[in-house]
């Protein structure tokens, strides 16, 4: 991880960026747009869980708290307030930080990671209630609609850009920005003395505590960044699809999806998280006719990999061709 | 408040508190032997239910040979599950995180399965016995009543079993010292996958009980799953009795808390609880540090 980047790896970090730039100028096809920009979406969410799970060994299965919570954040000021989503984006994310500061303070003491799962799993099921019981504010189970979309603006050179469920070639670059910017922090920050010293954490809590690693300090640091970034991305998704209910943003489903989307591509790896974004709901969009099949696919996907291929399918080719010993 | 109907409540919360406690229980003893956190353990109390459901509705065997029949079958599968992938995830490296995942992954493939071949309807079962227990001005009907005997017979039946068995004392070495037990001899992947059977049997045997009164369907296992993990948060992670306690325990507080809230928050009740406790008790309430 701390190698630097060889000239073939940055090729291909320019290759894919490249191609995920000129993909509207291929097709402007609405339905492969909206796959791309849910496929970005849950790259963001499951690189922020990796960054936590995979890189800082905090093992937290209720991610989907701090997505709903930016969700429903980002939406009800919007929508209340009348600020402008462009603001509420990142306010959401910052709900969703603090949320994620309050449920990493127990975290801090527990070095169990059972005691660990159970908490968040927990915490994501209170959020999710509350969502569904504060029906006065929320709608509860009637879904929020209405939520305010983004504002157009006008590029120079460029011309208007407009935000509309017509047109999703904008909200696909502005996806692809937050994914960029995103990856751009988590890869920096891994590449940093703090990350070195976050897999330190993980891979030995005592042994980095001795050699000067604030414990405390790391874990909160980890748990908000995280939270901050599913929150945006929960806040994005709800000026998005501009409905949300509480199943749907706020659901163990969609955790159990980031997850095998993570375990698919390989936890503890920058590129695993997207490649498990786009294999998964790529696959998923291609056998929409299979909807009764879905989740029983994610569960043996989960198991198989779990069981057969534990590091994930960015690290197949090593798998399948390795590297003669030196 | 009426005193009878207060009290009543308490009795009510106590009841629904042994279900929790067997459920609770089967969690402790998996976790207190392999160190595993069986995410899957509600899908046996939802497989259980469909178990009792098909043998009595369907099939329409009696009751009384029906739930001991669909208990043994989910202790074959509870054991035939662990011995297909718990098993080999325990001996590797990683294995605390890879034994939670997998066992998800397994949960959202049981759920799924009793989707395709049970469909998404609620099922329910007539209740074994009817009527109501009058005692004064408080009315408690005799499937609660059964369902407290039963749970209380199970414990009992559990304790002889890890006290004075030789399975039990193979089991209770095991969760003290897995390569000390090894040593003497005791088989200890078989002890594994009995702990496992057995856990997925008390599960399904609180399912049979509570089929009556709570409708299964395939998703009954998750609620069911957190409510255990809260029991075991109470007791003391991997505690046998403290599952026992937490189990009661969690059923009275959650009688109360509708009783000053509405049955709508009775889940965030027990959700702060158990995060509360793990915040100053991370041990349990009653375990030691």
């Amino acid at each position: 991880m701390f190698k630097p980047l060889t000239q073939k790896s940055w090729a291909g970090i320019g290759a894919a960026l490249a191609l995920a730039l000129v993909l509207p100028l291929i097709t402007r096809d609405p339905y492969v747009m909206h796959v791309m920009v849910l496929v970005m979406i849950f790259a963001i969410f499951a690189s922020a869980w990796n960054l936590v799970t995979g890189f800082g060994g905090l093992k937290t299965f209720g991610h989907h708290a701090f997505f709903g919570l930016g969700a429903y954040g980002s939406a009800l000021l919007a929508l209340n307030l009348g600020l402008s989503p462009w603001i509420t984006l990142w306010l959401g994310g910052l709900i969703a930080a603090a949320a994620g500061l309050l449920i990493g303070t127990p975290i801090l003491r527990i070095r169990s990671m059972p005691h660990v799962a159970i908490v968040t799993l927990g915490f994501a099921e209170i959020v999710r209630i509350c969502i569904a019981n504060f029906s006065g504010l929320t709608r509860g189970e009637m879904g929020l609609w209405g939520i305010p979309q983004f504002e157009g603006f006008t590029l120079p050179g460029i011309g208007k850009v407009t935000f509309s469920p017509a047109d999703k070639v904008s909200f696909y670059y502005l996806a692809l920005a937050l994914l960029v910017l995103m990856m751009v922090v988590i890869v920096r920050l891994m590449r940093s003395k703090t990350g070195l010293a976050m897999l330190a954490m993980r891979d030995g809590e005592d042994a980095a505590e001795s050699l000067g690693v604030n414990l405390t300090r790391m874990k909160l640091m980890v748990f908000g960044l995280s939270a901050f970034i599913v929150g945006v991305a929960g806040a994005f998704y709800a000026h998005y699809l501009l409905i949300l209910t509480p199943a749907s943003a706020v659901g163990v489903d969609l955790m159990i999806s980031i997850i095998a989307m993570v375990l698919v591509g390989g936890l503890g790896t920058f590129a695993g998280p997207l490649v498990g974004a786009l294999v998964l709901t790529v696959l998923i969009e291609l056998m929409r006719d299979l909807e009764n099949y879905r989740l029983l696919g994610y569960g043996l996907l989960i198991v198989l990999i779990v069981m057969f291929l534990p590091r994930g399918l960015v690290t197949l080719r090593e798998r399948l061709f390795p590297r003669p010993q030196e | 408040m009426n005193l009878a109907i207060f009290i009543e409540q308490i009795l009510n919360g106590l009841i629904t508190g042994s279900m929790y406690a067997l459920i609770g229980s089967g969690i402790a003893l998996v976790y207190g032997t392999m160190k595993v956190l069986n995410l899957a353990h509600g899908e046996f109390y939802m497989l259980g239910g469909y178990f009792t459901w098909y043998l009595a509705v369907s099939l329409g065997i009696n009751p009384a040979i029906a739930i001991p029949a669909a208990v043994a079958i989910a202790f074959c599968l509870g054991m035939l599950i662990q011995k297909l992938t718990v098993e080999y995830l325990i001996l590797r490296d990683n294995w605390a995180f890879t034994t939670i995942a997998a066992t998800m992954g397994l949960s959202i493939i049981l759920q799924n399965a009793a989707l395709l071949v049970f469909g998404a309807n609620f099922n329910t079962v007539p209740s074994y016995v009817s009527g109501v227990m009058v005692l004064g001005d408080i009315r408690i009907s005799w499937q609660r009543v059964l369902i407290f005997v039963v749970a209380l017979a199970t414990i009992g039946f559990m304790t002889w079993l890890l006290k004075y068995t030789r399975l039990g004392w193979s089991i209770r070495a095991t969760s003290q010292d897995r390569d000390a037990a090894q040593v003497v001899g005791i088989p200890v992947k078989r002890v594994y996958m009995i702990c496992f059977g057995l856990a997925a049997a008390l599960g399904a045997l609180a399912a049979a009980m509570l089929a009556p009164i709570n409708a299964i369907n395939p998703w009954s296992g998750m609620p069911v799953l957190l409510k255990g993990f809260v029991v075991v948060v109470l007791g003391g992670l991997g505690s046998f009795p403290g599952a026992i306690i937490g189990g009661l325990l969690l059923g009275v507080v959650e009688a109360v808390g509708v009783q000053l809230t509405s049955s709508e928050w009775r889940d965030v009740i027990s959700f702060t609880l158990m995060i509360a406790v793990i915040w100053w008790r991370p041990w349990g309430l009653f375990g030691k540090k």
